[in-house]
């Protein structure tokens, strides 16, 4: 199974794939950085599904949910559950990923898409709020939808909904 | 023209999703159990039947790691509009080219309007071996959601290596 690192910093860092990225009014939001699967690069970063990461990416709007400090909700959460179900129904942006610290908690969400129009319905913004960035090229790529309705994960290490079956 | 009797191997056939993306059924089927589904399109009321009982099921199947595909001719815009208007979670195909529908042969005949895919549903292995096949050209040829989960018990129970619960 195959995920990376991923987080917002300050500075571009040396040892990652990295794009710059803006708030929707202008304002500098940092630099969003994956790193390989390893060892966690900085503190806050968090897992994501290593197949949204395209080096020859377009510049992609971004809705990126990140649980507030001092909040921890179960991945398995009714909220949870029902934000994955309504991602698959309703419109699949260009690419999307569950966000994870650890096994058993849902710790956030990246949506990347061409426009922020839809990024405003993002169904993880429901649970905790989202910031809508505008990413630089060369870091987000395109991956189709799961195939459904499956919604759950092959280990729960693994950021949703990177899922395929390893026997 | 394919075989797609119990026991054969499902063509890998390439189609497009809901959402505009090549795709291929094994790429789509994964590793997990799985239904196959051909469909007349959004217009056939036996069709509208059959696509409401599969959402029933797929409360089940979204935990049971399982997977639904549904192809017809109409194109991917038409295929989304059906999908939203159902409230399917799972991926719609169009073969608005009839390339895999004629290799498959799986044209209904009859209707000399649509040339729309003959209903036919099969439930898959991860390999894409066959596990039962049905014609859905009178309604009740259909497969049951109990015959669903029939199969895709016993697939399970064939590829799931930890089927019978690893205890102490």
């Amino acid at each position: 199974m195959s995920w990376c690192w991923l987080a917002l910093v300050d500075e571009r860092p040396e040892d990652c794939l990295a794009a710059s990225a803006v708030h929707e009014h202008g304002k500098a939001a940092g630099v969003l950085a994956a790193w390989a699967r390893g060892r966690k690069p900085v503190r806050h970063a968090l897992r994501a599904d290593a197949r949204i990461i395209d080096r020859s990416g377009a510049p992609a709007w971004v809705s990126l949910v990140v649980t507030p400090p001092g909040v921890r909700l179960r991945f398995d959460d009714l909220a949870v559950q029902q934000a994955r179900r309504a991602l698959l129904a309703d419109w699949w942006p260009r690419a999307a990923s569950a966000l994870l610290r650890d096994a058993s908690h849902f710790e956030g969400s990246i949506l990347a898409a061409a426009d922020s129009v839809r990024l405003r319905a993002d169904p993880f913004a429901r649970i905790f709020p989202a910031r809508i960035l505008a990413v630089a090229g060369g870091l987000l790529g395109s991956v189709p939808p799961p195939t459904g309705p499956a919604i759950e994960r092959y280990g729960s290490s693994n950021p949703w909904p990177a899922a395929d079956y390893e026997a | 023209m394919a075989d797609l009797r119990p026991g054969e191997r499902f063509p890998d056939v390439e189609l497009t999703d809901h959402g505009g993306n090549a795709r291929r059924l094994s790429e789509l089927v994964g590793g997990d159990p799985a239904l196959v589904h051909f469909y007349r399109g959004w217009w056939c009321p036996k069709e509208q039947a059959f696509m409401r009982s599969l959402v029933e099921l797929q409360a089940e199947a979204e935990v049971a790691y399982t997977r639904f595909v549904s192809v017809t001719v109409d194109p991917p815009p038409v295929a989304a509009a059906f999908r939203a208007g159902l409230g399917a979670r799972w991926t719609f195909c169009s073969d608005p080219e009839r390339e895999a529908q004629s290799m498959l042969g799986l044209r209904e005949r009859t209707d000399t309007v649509h040339h729309p895919y003959a209903p036919a549903a099969f439930t898959l292995h991860p390999d894409l071996t066959i596990q039962a096949a049905y014609d859905g050209y009178w309604f009740w040829g259909r497969p049951t959601l109990e015959e669903l989960r029939r199969d895709f018990r016993e697939i399970s129970r064939r590829v799931r290596p930890d089927w019978r619960a690893p205890r102490a």
